[in-house]
């Protein structure tokens, strides 16, 4: 692995005119990655726009269909391809679509898809340029399938701090707690799962973070790996299910976004990552339960009574009127159980309809995170995709899982390393 | 002296003709050059920023693309400014302003319905062609100076 | 946010191009740096860009122009010339605006031709060549155009 940044070719259309193209060379130079236009002439304009054969009226689509055909036919190189375009332009959403699974069937370019307005902030966009950039520079370390040494793995999530501690490819250790102060969260859970592995700290022989704490913790526990949750998840759910070669889906609903990756062979080829409204998240599922007076671990199986409540009239496109909604539900005399079995259903057509349209779905399609524990949105899920959907063991550890298995690939190093001195 | 609209915002000829017949010709250039030359916050590379759109809120609705607003942020102003203008139908291949049709939709309506002085055409495909397209134009710009003077 | 403090405040910039068997951009660079008077000029493929007040700008057009009259064409410029901002080095590829003056270049000897032809016209004559039909009722296909750029 050389030390040039990551080049990422930038296929957007109104990101300038949006205000936002500051925001995208910044969240990239963040990670250490570098985005670029791929240069092309007006007669490759032309020829490629015919190629393609999609019509579009919007000069700068044109352009796009052009700079990602020479980048897959080989003309340009790119290590990883970010592509985007206005939020509600619907031409644009078009060519985006289909320019993004042109570009998977076509190569092997990790390529991630947005829509913005003006905004979009660098912040919002650093783990989705973080998580191709780190698929482009490290894809010894993402093709890693087997655990080796003793690893700990710390994800620190917007709801919940977990830890996972792992030895020769089995869990050993486990810490699971609501995120309170980011710090106090993860040694609360580390120590959790040292008690439990009968380990010490000083036997851990490598450690990896992941989530929205991962800089902060990953800074507090000098750790070998710090990398955003898209990679990081998207290898822990596929080593879990034993999925690591073909094709595969993951779906991770969480407390305040959705990731949706499409992984070939281990490695992330393309995801999306957000979701417009908190009604389309677990935080949903939380208001829900307590509304109904249940605990959030009771939900799945209060959900899994009812029939799948599709006829309860329930729509969380926005977090208020769905709130709205699951009060109107009760009042109206539906039982709980209906109820929750509707907003299960609800969340999954959300992430469905904003989300999945961004990727191909391949079978197996794999669920991970705190939210796979409820049944009753597995089930949702698994009705709106017309598939039998993959719940691994330790799926709410995911990410933990993931980053303990990454961070083994310095084991090896850190041993040579420690024999020398 | 008047100031011309001219439509594709970003043409090489329409600029030139109309101030090579004496008149101003308002395009994106005048726009990112107010925008490059104001300080502010910096926002590379057109030093637009989230408020741009905004202000083009003036001309397209909030359901409106970001990027129509932004660039309706560049041109509605020009087209207040503008007391004449030319449009080259079809700008198929002009990119970046003049790089989204929706935007360039609405500003070719916008100088439509304005109540000026308009010239409408397309580009030349043959010498023929390229003597009755200088000659449109310059009897257009010819006319509004003589519209000027009276 | 990173405070910006804009260069070359109250400058404009002018694009000069020229597509002619008798003028080269170096030609054209060339004139403009005899009458330049300490203000910008920068070289380039097509021609050249200038950059200073709009008085200095304009009097070296008006002087750029006289060399070859129907075959140099001028434009507004919203960056000064090598602003990293919008420089091909710096961005990997090329500004939009670029392929857009690639496209408009392809008809300049038309125009150049109608340039010429129009600067020798009486008023009824300019009235008459003005009355010819264009646009044609459709529009023509950018592919049917380059045929016959091709063909011409």
């Amino acid at each position: 692995m050389s030390d040039r940044p990551v080049r990422i070719a930038q296929i957007t259309c109104g990101a300038e005119y949006s205000g936002i193209q500051n925001e995208i060379t910044s969240a990239a130079a963040t990670v250490g990655a570098q985005m670029f236009y791929p240069d092309v002439a007006l007669k490759d304009v032309k020829t490629a726009y015919k190629e393609f054969g999609l019509p579009v009226k919007s000069p700068d689509l044109k352009l796009a269909i052009a700079r990602a055909k020479a980048i897959v036919e080989g003309r340009i190189e790119a290590d990883g391809i970010f592509i985007a375009s206005c939020f509600r332009c619907a031409e644009a959403a078009i060519v985006r679509n289909e320019l993004r699974r042109y570009i998977v069937e076509n190569s092997k370019i990790p390529v991630v898809s947005y829509s913005f307005n003006e905004r979009t902030s660098s912040s919002t966009l650093l783990t989705r340029l973080e998580a191709l950039s780190t698929i482009a520079k490290r894809r010894e370390l993402m093709a890693r399938e087997v655990q080796v040494g003793i690893t700990m793995g710390v994800d620190s999530g917007s709801s919940t701090t977990k830890c996972v501690i792992m030895k020769d490819n089995e869990i050993v250790g486990t810490g699971w707690k609501p995120t309170t102060e980011v710090l106090k969260s993860a040694d609360d859970v580390i120590a959790e799962a040292l008690a439990e592995s009968g380990l010490k700290m000083s036997d851990i022989e490598a450690i990896g973070t992941t989530g929205y704490g991962r800089f902060l913790i990953g800074k507090h526990l000098n750790a070998d790996l710090v990398q955003e949750e898209l990679t990081v998840n998207s290898k822990g759910a596929v080593y879990l299910a034993n999925a690591q070669k073909g094709f595969a889906t993951v779906i991770d609903i969480g407390g305040m976004d959705n990731k949706a990756i499409s992984v070939n062979d281990g490695i992330p080829g393309s995801f999306t990552m957000g979701g417009i409204c908190a009604g389309a998240s677990g935080r949903f599922l939380e208001m829900t339960s307590k509304r109904l007076g249940v605990d959030i671990t009771e939900l799945g199986a209060l959900s899994m009574k009812s029939a799948g409540g599709e006829d309860v009239p329930m729509n969380s496109y926005c977090i208020v009127f769905g709130t709205q909604s699951l009060v109107n539900a009760l009042a109206a005399g539906y039982k709980p159980e209906d109820v929750a079995a509707a907003s299960c259903h609800s969340v999954a057509q959300q992430v469905y309809e904003q989300q999945l349209q961004e990727v191909d779905i391949k079978e197996p399609v794999i669920m991970v995170g705190g939210s796979s524990l409820i049944q009753g949105l597995v089930r949702a899920m698994g009705r709106m995709l017309k598939t039998e959907v993959v719940v691994p063991h330790h799926s709410q550890y995911i990410g933990a899982v993931g980053a303990a298995l990454i961070a083994s690939g310095f084991v090896e190093k850190k041993r040579a390393e420690k024999k020398e001195a | 002296m008047a100031k011309v609209f001219i439509y594709p915002a970003t043409s090489l000829m329409l600029s030139d003709l109309v101030a090579r017949y004496g008149h101003t010709p308002l395009g994106s250039a005048v726009s990112i050059r107010e925008h490059i030359q104001t300080p502010g916050f910096d926002s590379p590379p057109l030093q637009m920023t989230a408020e741009d759109p905004q202000k083009g809120l003036k001309w397209a609705a909030v359901e409106v693309p970001s990027g129509i607003r932004g660039r309706m942020s560049l041109y509605g102003p020009l087209v207040e400014e503008a007391e004449a203008a030319i449009i080259i139908d079809e700008p198929e291949l002009s990119f970046g302003c003049m790089g989204c049709a929706r935007t360039n939709e609405l500003l070719c309506f916008m100088l439509r319905e304005k109540d000026m002085p308009r010239l409408e055409l397309r580009y030349p495909a043959s010498r023929e062609e390229g003597v009755t397209f200088v000659a449109q134009i310059k009897k257009f710009l010819d006319d509004l100076k003589k519209e000027e003077e009276a | 946010m990173k405070p910006y403090v804009p260069e070359y405040v109250g400058t404009v910039t002018k694009y000069v191009f020229v597509d002619s068997p008798d003028t080269t951009p170096q030609d054209i660079a060339t004139a403009a740096y005899e009458v330049a008077q300490g203000v910008m000029i920068k070289e380039t493929c097509f021609g050249c860009q200038i950059t200073g007040s709009p008085e200095d700008v304009s009097r070296i057009v008006d002087h750029l122009r006289t060399l070859d009259p129907y075959r140099i064409f001028v434009k507004d410029r919203g960056f000064p010339p090598g602003d990293s901002r919008r420089c091909r080095a710096d961005l990997g590829g090329a500004r939009p605006g670029y392929l857009g003056h690639e496209f408009e270049m392809k008809m300049a000897p038309y125009i150049s031709y109608g340039l010429e032809a129009v600067s020798k016209m009486t008023a009824e004559e300019l009235a008459k060549a003005a009355g010819s039909p264009l646009p044609t009722e459709e529009p023509l296909d950018a592919d049917i155009l380059e045929q016959l750029f091709l063909e011409d």
